[in-house]
């Protein structure tokens, strides 16, 4: 499904990936774990195609089409969905008017007819349900005065809601309580249909007890450092990441 | 600004045709022949020819303001046609049927069609054509109800006396250079009479069209709500696409009389002028109402036209407990200007007043908040809130705010705030990132932005203000 | 030229004055000159009329005559360069010995003089401040402050000038320039002050400061003076890369008073301070007018003022940002509370921006209030009376400010005198702000 073979980015002219090889098939978990400042962040917002974030070699293969070479939103019609770290917060346009006009820009995209309005309310009121969001939420500003925990789980609803074929998590668990960690990984396990591959970008260990990966890759200077499965992040808890960025000195 | 943000915006202005239509023009000019001439024109009474004679005369001792954060050519005066009315219209057609049907094909073209049977169910319009009132619709079922609403040049000769106990109570003539000429040339506008206790079966449109060329249009309108009416009422405008600069110089002025509530909305789309700055309307208006005891006067505007606005849309809060609330949108784009705001009077005890202002600057524009909320002293208890927000789209347009505030009573709070802000990039990688174009979402954006001033909008005009947006945005990012 | 512009520009000429300042006299004199005189009509002045200046016409320069000001007049009580200036002449025997950097013009040697040259009269635009235009034409002495590279004022400087009532009205002037180099610190307080007796002079004040790259003043000016002085002055600030200006100003009202800050950001990283408290009270005016030129990207600006405005008093506002088309990145806020306590008290504030950069935030409030109904009744619930709970919520509402202030001497010389203003219950508060 996803390719990525020796990418390298650069932010506000400063390399960060330098050689970057991951391959996801359908249906897998890979998690992305790495000390700060390693480039976590920057894979999903290179692969999303954020502005200023610039790939300057390599190669992104999504679906057999060259990812690079699309623009920020048709990779998200193409199925490539980010949760943001820190989701923005656009005051006055209601939630639901954006899920609105976002599901049917994806549903245009792949031929479907739009939802009509009652259809789409009914939709969007079953899925913040799912995310143990309050239906009040759809009324309001897009993330506007949020809690970081609603913040988070608005951003999971919205990927419940497009159906994205790659979902690339960004530290979707930093500054959660284990109760909406939970919500964020029980959403996240619902959607797992054996098609649907995820990147989960994460400091800790603690989110992978609850979405299990099948594959855990430790990124350090910009590259993958080491890759193996789940017993990685623990090992990783137990000893931080010293010792890796050691062994690869 | 984002690149993307700055490849996007530019669409022609879509009302910009001519319509080739034979007119009775004045040739260029003013002195006192032509104010004889625009009312002998009208038949008027004696009486009317005076008023406008003395404005006339007060006009020409007084000097144009300059005190506006806009800049434009000095303007000649008399280089500008001060009547221009269709041929066809010279017969007084009784009827529709009997209207020239290239002036009815005008406003079909403009989305107002003016059959009763294909308009907006519960929306009566008066069509003004450069200096004359074409149609009015609705007449007999808004009698019904004893509601009088037709143009102000017919009302001179059907009641008399409630123009001349009313036309100038609230905008002197001498009230500013621009109202004095209109009160000297005014040439037709609506008239709207709601008798006491009546609630107005139906919204009031007036759509003005400017066609002819080198023609001021000097609208006057003149509303007034009996104890316990209420109307709301709504005014659309556009012109041809036009190299030269055009005036247009209106005076609205609303009278709520005890316990009415009157609504005005205005979506203003007169031609901007074209990208380069060149052409557009100079949009020279003055708007004021008075509220007696209990009433509540209501200015909503959507302003995305124009080369050039100075418009004050006011509240005259006389009455105890009355009030007063003005919610703007403005938008520039390209070269266009605007200085606009409000005036809220505090006379009365307990009066309350709420100022929103939206300014949206894109291209090399310049859009400013200008606005007064003066608490005189007797005005014990009142309340003011204001809030202006500015947003910049690209990084060569100006946003301007001047608010003035005046209190001399101590039990009076008046709460002001103002921000700025832009698009910012990460409101659009978001958008972005959700699979919209940059397009749609810099228009929901701006939609989001302008939310709590749409929703005071009629609701069939309010999608209407929400497009005309889109419409003038785009290109606005380039 | 009105009858008031000649006759001060027939005694700024009169004037004797060292050769080397001839150049800028002659320039303000020619813009003094031509300037018009405002009226209603005119925005800086619309609120403030200037007929209390026509009217003291007055007649000559004021002179130290009268000198027994000492008997009334606290002064703080800081360990400071003191400079006293009575009617606008220098006293030296009041004065205490200056340091090195600090000098009058008259008495600065070569290097000073080349620099008084080249800097009085650059950062204010004359052509837009009317009565720098006059302080120009009459410069004839003044303080230069100048510390050098990287260098810091041992003690603050402080600057009194005192007004006396003289035989006739009389017209004296006030000259600051602040030069400090890169990297270098000062303290100034300037103190305006005269003895209770009806007043009947008119002070025309000027203080201009350079800030250079990471350099920082600490700025202060307080306007205590009896109510018939006529006082109109400004402060001209030019900040260069990474400066700091941290200002505070209070002042009474007076039949004419009017304050201008201007500070221009001419340097990336530069960050303005600025606090500012009204008091007019009787029927006198103050009217505060501050303009901030973001001219550079990267700038910030906070700036706060509040007001106080009792009997039939008047206050004025106005509070101008501009943010040029390249000063991007700008952060800038300004807010403005104001107190009306009487039914004949009047308040005109207008906050302005004019924006023609846009990945800027920009912010200005103000508000016109009361003082906090709850509040008022804790207060009573806590057993103080109603007449008791306003004042020490009134002095609260300005002791938010004064405790920001660095200089505790400032403080400690403002807060009784606020308290015996705001009345008995506000003694309390300030007794407690003190523990």
């Amino acid at each position: 499904m996803l390719s990525i073979k020796g990418l390298c980015a650069k932010v506000e002219e400063k390399d960060i990936l330098k050689g970057l090889d991951i391959v996801v098939r359908p249906g897998e978990i890979h998690a992305i774990m790495g000390p700060n400042g390693s480039g976590k962040s920057t894979l999903g917002n290179v692969l999303s195609g954020r502005p200023g974030y610039e790939a300057t070699a390599g190669s992104v293969t999504f679906k057999g089409q060259d990812l690079l070479a699309l623009d920020t939103e048709e990779r998200a019609r193409e199925g490539i969905f980010l949760a943001f770290q820190y989701p923005v917060e656009i005051p006055g346009v209601s939630n639901m008017e954006f899920l609105k006009a976002s599901v049917d820009a994806m549903r245009k995209h792949a031929g479907l007819p739009g939802l009509s309005s009652v259809e789409f309310m009914k939709l969007a009121r079953e899925t913040s349900k799912r995310v143990d969001l309050d239906v009040a939420f759809l009324k309001r500003g897009v993330n506007e005065g949020f809690s970081g925990g609603e913040k988070k789980r608005n951003e999971i609803m919205q990927m419940m809601l497009l159906e994205p074929t790659l979902c690339i998590l960004d530290e979707t668990d930093s500054g959660l309580d284990i109760d909406a960690l939970q919500v964020v990984a029980n959403g996240v396990n619902s959607m797992r249909d054996g098609n649907r591959s995820f990147i989960v970008v994460t400091h800790y260990q603690r989110l992978l007890d609850y979405i299990v990966p099948d594959y855990v890759h430790v990124l350090a200077g910009g590259r993958i450092v080491k890759s193996g499965d789940k017993s990685l992040a623990l090992e990783l808890e137990a000893k931080g990441y010293g010792w890796l960025e050691d062994e690869v000195a | 600004m984002s690149e993307q943000v700055e490849s996007l915006i530019k669409k022609e202005y879509a009302a910009g045709f001519h319509s080739a239509i034979e007119s009775d023009t004045l040739p260029p000019g003013l002195n006192e022949e032509v104010v004889r001439f625009i009312s002998a024109k009208k038949e008027e009474p004696e009486w009317m020819l005076d008023w406008r004679l003395k404005a006339f005369r007060a006009w020409q001792e007084m000097e144009e303001p300059t005190w506006a954060h806009v800049h434009y050519p000095e303007i000649d005066f008399q280089a500008v046609s001060y009547f221009s009315a269709p041929k066809s219209m010279a017969d007084k057609p009784k009827s529709l049927d009997e209207v020239d049907p290239e002036l009815i094909a005008t406003y079909e073209k403009l989305g107002i069609p003016l059959h009763e049977q294909e308009m907006l169910a519960g929306v009566a319009v008066d069509a003004v054509f450069d200096s004359v009132s074409v149609v009015t619709t609705f007449r007999a079922k808004l009698e019904e109800a004893g509601v009088i609403f037709c143009p102000i040049s017919e009302a001179v000769h059907r009641c008399p006396e409630l123009v001349q106990k009313y036309l100038g109570s609230v905008v002197p003539q001498k009230d500013n250079y621009y109202a004095a000429l209109n009160s000297a040339v005014f040439s037709d506008g609506s008239f709207v009479y709601i008798p006491k206790g009546v609630r107005c079966p139906m919204e009031l449109s007036t759509y003005f069209r400017i066609n002819e060329m080198n023609t001021g249009q000097f609208e006057r309108t003149l509303i007034i709500a009996e104890e316990g009416s209420h109307v709301s009422y709504l005014e659309g405008c556009t012109a041809p696409m036009r190299d030269e600069n055009q005036l247009h110089a209106a005076v609205v002025e609303l009278v709520a009389l005890d316990n009415a509530q009157i609504k005005y909305s205005t979506v203003q789309n007169w031609y901007p002028g074209n990208a380069e700055g060149k052409g557009g309307i100079y949009n020279f208006v003055t708007k004021r109402g008075i509220c007696h005891t209990n009433a509540k006067i209501s200015w909503t505007q959507v302003e995305t036209g124009s080369a050039v606005t100075w418009k004050y849309p006011s509240c005259i809060l006389k009455g105890d407990n009355s009030v007063g609330e003005f919610y703007s949108v403005a938008l520039t784009n390209n070269f266009q200007q605007a200085d606009t705001g409000t005036k809220m009077i505090h006379l009365g005890k307990n009066t309350r007043s709420t100022i929103i202002a939206k300014g949206i600057s894109a291209g090399q524009s310049n859009s400013a908040y200008r606005g007064l909320v003066r608490i005189n002293p007797g005005a014990d208890g009142a309340r003011n809130f204001t809030q202006c927000d500015s947003l910049l789209i690209g990084d060569r347009c100006g946003a301007h705010t001047f608010p003035y505030i005046e209190s001399k009573n101590p039990s009076a709070v008046i709460e002001h705030e103002a921000t700025t802000s832009k698009v910012s990039d990460d409101q659009m990688f978001l958008c972005q990132q959700r699979g919209l174009d940059a397009e749609k979402a810099i228009s929901m954006i701006v939609n989001g932005f302008c939310r709590e001033v749409f929703k005071e909008l009629p609701m069939e005009f309010a999608v209407e203000a929400g497009k005309l947006l889109e419409v003038s945005l785009e290109g606005s990012v380039g | 030229m009105t009858d008031f512009q000649h006759l001060a520009l027939k005694l700024a000429t009169t004037q004797r004055s060292p050769d080397w300042l001839k150049d800028l006299r002659e320039r303000g004199a020619t813009s003094w000159s031509s300037a018009k005189w405002p009226t209603r009509k005119t925005e800086n002045w619309k609120y403030t009329p200037l007929a209390p200046l026509q009217s003291a016409a007055p007649a000559r320069w004021a002179s130290t005559a009268g000198n027994d000001w000492q008997n009334d007049i606290e002064l703080m009580d800081l360990d400071a360069t003191r400079l006293v200036f009575v009617n606008g002449q220098f006293s030296a025997e009041q004065s205490t010995a200056l340091p090195a950097g600090v000098v009058r013009f008259a008495d600065a040697n070569a290097d000073q003089r080349l620099l008084i040259e080249q800097k009085l009269g650059t950062v204010v635009d004359a052509e837009r401040h009317l009565f720098a235009a006059l302080s120009n034409a009459w410069a004839n002495d003044g303080i230069l402050i100048h510390v050098a590279r990287g260098q810091s004022l041992a003690k603050p400087v402080y600057l009194l000038n005192v007004s006396t009532p003289e035989a006739e009205p009389a017209v004296s002037n006030q000259r600051v320039l602040i030069i400090l180099e890169d990297g270098s610190h000062a303290e100034v307080i300037e103190h305006y002050v005269s003895a209770d007796s009806e007043q009947n002079g008119f002070v025309n004040s000027l203080t201009e400061v350079v800030v250079g790259n990471n350099a920082k003043i600490e700025h202060y000016r307080v306007n205590l003076e009896q109510e018939d002085l006529l006082h109109v002055g400004g402060v001209h600030v030019n900040l260069h890369r990474d400066a700091r200006f941290h200002g505070f100003t209070l002042a009474q009202g007076s039949r004419l008073k009017r304050i201008d800050y201007q500070v221009n950001h001419r340097g990336e990283g530069a960050h303005l301070e600025l606090h500012g408290v009204y008091l007019p009270r009787n029927k006198q005016l103050i009217d505060y007018h501050t303009n901030v030129e973001h001219c550079v990207p990267h700038c910030t600006t906070n700036e706060v003022f509040r007001g106080i405005i009792g009997d039939s008093a008047k206050a004025v506002f106005n509070g101008r940002i501009h943010i040029h088309p390249k000063a991007q990145k700008t952060l800038a806020e300004l807010s403005n509370k104001n107190l009306l306590t009487s039914p004949t008290a009047e308040i005109y504030t207008k906050p302005e921006l004019e924006i023609y950069a846009d990945d800027v935030r920009c912010a200005h409030g103000a508000t016109i209030s009361q003082l906090n109904e709850t509040s008022l009744f804790y207060l009573q619930s806590r057993g103080v009376t109603r007449a008791e709970a306003i004042s020490m919520l009134s002095f609260g509402f300005i002791n938010e400010l004064l405790n920001q202030v660095p200089q505790q001497a400032v403080q400690d010389y403002l807060r009784p005198r606020l308290t015996t203003l705001f009345g008995k219950g506000s003694e309390l508060v300030g007794q407690l702000a003190y523990e």
